[in-house]
């Protein structure tokens, strides 16, 4: 048995190596997807940064500063080589690094995310483990129905709504941002949860908590009715295997035979679906991060795209594209820790 | 009493402890205006955004700014200015102005204040000094200005544009000055700034007349909100005191909620339709057809609920050089329009394509369908196009945009706009070209006398709606929100000062 463990680990550690190398070709590809379109797209940095009284000597000389002036392969191939040492160009609009200005930002997305994960896994996967266990009861009912809202509703529209009733009507929530100006003390991480708690200000992490509620249930919700229905159809599912009906012929409580036999082997899909879902929420931000103006990256890609800032549009998407193929290979080598079968 | 009231009473006396402490004995006033544009980089030069140089007016400091009560420019960190002859303009600052940090504010600053503006890798503002050739400190408290070609309206390119910023600074520490040293000479003090997010500025009571402003905010907050219903949601719910431009149909919420009140202001933005001089454009009389042809005061009562003042020129009342016996010269005439379009040789009409971009200016996509539909009542055959702003303005800037909805803001002095539109070789934007409007600009711009100016000034327009490359329409009003206990009158320019604030105890 622990030979064979050794051999599987070492396969799947073989394998996310393979996968890892297989993302470089994929970033090159994607980087000159995005220049051309970028490129290709009507619109031009310097008419959209400079203000409406320039003229044409301040616009031809904003070119030449920028390297705009030269053709587009030539400005790929020197992206592409600064970019294997790290460097990813200036932004056009924030006058600094690319990788400053996302480096600035990604930590409100990553605390958004986070949040949202946490509200989801936390609604649905009770909620979807009590509709699987007791199919067409009450509970199951408004379960799915509950699943069913969760997956049709469009998250900005829900923001907005959020926005009106909880801040507009009852007043009890702020209707943006990320923190009230004053309250939290100089940021050290950027995650504004783990400052408040690092400097002991609990007033700040109060109001952390308060700002990213609206926008993390947001942003959440489809994930609410997905993972919801996905983990009552998986509990379905293993229920009928049979070694649940073991479990339940050696005396075993319901509720052992429900969270540990049952929900510890629905999980796969629970988690691939998970996965699958962060990346949804990596470009759900993009909106929510809007409607509520929280200054993370999603928010940063609008502002990069309408302004025609090339590196900085660049940067991100290459970003994203990092986050995707690492969340995939995460969920991957996750697999292997939660599938039975991998264990024994 | 049992024990779980006396936990109540318990609870109660400990939450009025806290509450009780909680509040402070002077509070500090703070203001927190929702602003539709984002601020992005700490290095003063490096956006040309109308409301980041109204704040790095008040924290650096500017030259001058324009008076809207006054009608006329007056001096910041310059105390007067004359010309000396038409090329030179001399400045003579202040001399009681200090940076925040103590030290003396001179002509040196304002001289490397040019020079950044025009040599700073990451200046997005060389716009502002394109007429001046040099910069030169007379002394410790003159400079010297020298222009390319006689420009009279040059306080419209420096005063609130040029920003003033620290030279010893700046030489000490480099490009890591602006993040780490931002030290200004303005009546407000650099705080905060976290980039997409706000900019918090605080009084300098060491500022010349500051100290007696007693009801000037002590902190001034610049929230980033882009959405209407955030704002205005924002306003309501006590986050912020001011919320800038409300759209006309959210104007009810914030009126009837009995905290906040909704004030508008004259916008100094100008709103046209711009007709390149290409068939059918080339010929006069469809230009003056497409005039004749929209019922200007109909989509302002209607569609703008009265929020927006007509045009009968360039510009309105307010801006410098208007001239209040001008009379109309196009009346809303379906008749006159196909009139003219016969004359011009279209009798059975003609296919024109209007672009407007959506979502950037007030209404843009409603009111340009009704002037299509207007359009086609008086002999046109009109279609929209809705193209992305960036998309459209880069098209405009390139000269490709054959017809157009186009707004262009903060006109005090209309002398560099009109260049900009009308003059020939000002821009591809229009294309336009009329040696006579030329020649009355060119004179404009040598007239340092400012009656006479202002009279070529009005020639120059009159000549221009006449010949009608572009059929002005209206100036909206913008609508501000704002809690009771704020006393405020916006600027048409929509810059923000805090000094203009009064926050009511």
């Amino acid at each position: 048995m622990q030979r064979r463990r050794g051999t599987k680990g070492d396969i799947i550690a073989v394998y996310l190596l393979q996968r890892l190398f297989g993302t470089v070709p994929v970033l090159l590809l994607i980087a000159l997807l995005v220049f051309v379109l970028l490129h290709a797209a009507p619109g031009d940095p310097t008419t959209m940064l400079l203000g409406q009284e320039t003229t044409a000597a301040d616009l031809a000389e904003a070119k030449r500063r920028w390297g705009l002036d030269q053709p587009v392969h030539v400005q790929y191939v020197k992206f592409v080589l600064a970019a294997a040492t790290g460097d990813l160009g200036r932004s056009f609009r924030f006058s600094a690094p690319v990788k400053e200005v996302i480096a600035e930002r990604l930590p409100a997305t990553i605390e958004l995310a986070a949040f949202s994960i946490l509200i989801a896994v936390l609604c649905a996967i009770p909620l979807g483990v009590c509709a699987g266990a007791r199919p067409n009861s009450w509970i199951d009912n408004v379960g799915t129905s509950f699943g069913l809202f969760g997956i049709s509703m469009p998250n900005f529209w829900l923001g907005i709504m959020l926005i009106l009733l909880f801040a507009g009507t009852f007043h009890v929530a702020p209707s943006a941002g990320r923190s009230t100006y004053g309250i939290a003390g100089p940021s050290q991480t950027g995650f504004y949860f783990l400052d408040s708690v690092m400097q002991r200000n609990w007033a700040a992490l109060k109001d952390a908590f308060l700002h990213v509620l609206m926008p993390a249930l947001a942003l959440g919700v489809n994930m609410i009715g997905i993972l919801m229905r996905v983990t009552r159809s998986s509990v379905l599912e293993t229920a009928t295997e049979e070694y649940v009906v073991t479990a339940r012929a050696k005396g075993l409580a319901e509720r052992i035979v429900l969270w540990r036999h049952i929900l510890s082997n629905a999980l796969i899909p629970i988690i691939t679906v998970v996965g699958l879902e962060l990346g949804t929420l990596l470009s759900g931000s993009i909106i929510v991060e809007t409607v509520f103006a929280w200054p993370g990256v999603g928010s940063l890609l609008i502002t990069g795209v309408t302004s025609r800032d090339y590196p900085l549009v660049t940067g991100l998407v290459l970003m994203y594209t990092v986050a995707f193929v690492t969340i995939n290979l995460i969920i991957d080598a996750l697999y292997a820790f939660i599938d039975p079968r991998i264990r024994y | 009493m049992n024990r779980r009231q006396k936990l109540l009473l318990a609870g109660l006396t400990a939450l009025l402890l806290i509450t009780a402490q909680a509040r402070p004995a002077e509070a500090q006033t703070r203001v927190s205006i929702g602003v539709t544009e984002t601020m992005e980089t700490y290095n003063p030069y490096g956006d040309s955004v109308s409301l980041l140089y109204g704040i790095w007016c008040q924290v650096m400091g500017c030259l001058g700014t324009y008076d809207f009560d006054k009608g006329d420019y007056v001096g910041m960190l310059a105390e007067r200015w004359e010309v000396k002859d038409p090329n030179t303009w001399i400045f003579y600052l202040r001399k009681d102005i200090r940076w925040h940090d103590g030290s003396p504010f001179t002509a040196d600053d304002v001289v490397h204040s040019f020079n950044r503006a025009r040599n700073d890798p990451q200046s997005k503002q060389t716009q502002n000094i394109a007429p001046i050739a040099s910069a030169a400190a007379v002394d410790k408290y003159t400079v010297r200005f020298t222009t390319k070609q006689p420009t009279a309206p040059l306080l419209e390119y420096l005063f609130d544009r040029l920003i003033i910023t620290n030279k010893a600074v700046y030489e000490k520490y480099g490009t890591e000055a602006d993040r780490k040293y931002p030290i200004g000479a303005g009546p407000y003090k650099f705080k905060e700034l976290v980039p997409g997010q706000r900019f918090v500025i605080a009084k300098n009571p060491d500022y010349p007349g500051m100290k007696q402003l007693t009801q000037a905010p002590d902190e001034l907050i610049f929230r980033v909100m882009r959405e209407d219903e955030q704002r205005v949601t924002a306003l309501l719910n006590g986050e912020i005191q001011i919320a800038q431009f409300i759209p006309p149909h959210l104007r009810k919420r914030v009126e009837s909620d009995p905290n906040a009140k909704a004030t508008t202001v004259d916008s100094v933005e100008i709103m046209f339709l711009a007709m390149q001089p290409k068939p059918p454009f080339d010929k006069k009389e469809v230009r003056q057809a497409v005039c004749h042809a929209i019922d200007r005061d109909r989509i302002i009562t209607t569609l703008l609920q009265g929020l927006a003042a007509r045009l009968d020129g360039p510009i309105g009342p307010g801006q410098y050089g208007y001239d209040p016996n001008l009379k109309p010269k196009y009346d809303y005439s379906p008749d006159k329009a196909r009139k003219l379009l016969a004359q011009a040789g279209y009798p059975n009409g003609v296919d024109v394509e209007l672009q407007t971009t959506v979502g950037r200016y007030t209404l843009d996509k409603q009111l340009n369908e009704a002037i299509v539909q207007m359009l086609n009542g008086a002999g046109f055959r009109a279609k929209l196009l809705t193209p992305e702003w960036a998309t459209l303005w880069s098209n405009v800037q390139a000269g490709k945009t054959p017809f157009y909805y186009m707004g262009r803001g903060s006109i005090v002095d209309p002398s560099v706009a009109l260049s900009q539109y009308f003059e020939t070789g000002g821009s591809p934007r229009i294309g336009y070209s009329n040696p006579k409007f030329d020649k009355l600009l060119a004179t404009e711009r040598q007239t340092f006398e400012p009656a006479k100016r202002r009279k070529v000034l009005a020639e120059a327009m009159s000549l221009l709606t006449d010949d009608a490359p572009a059929c002005f329409l209206w100036r909206h009003k913008m609508i501000y929100g704002m809690a009771k206990n704020i006393d405020y009158k916006p600027t048409p320019s929509g810059r923000i000062f805090g000094e203009d604030i009064r926050v009511l105890r």
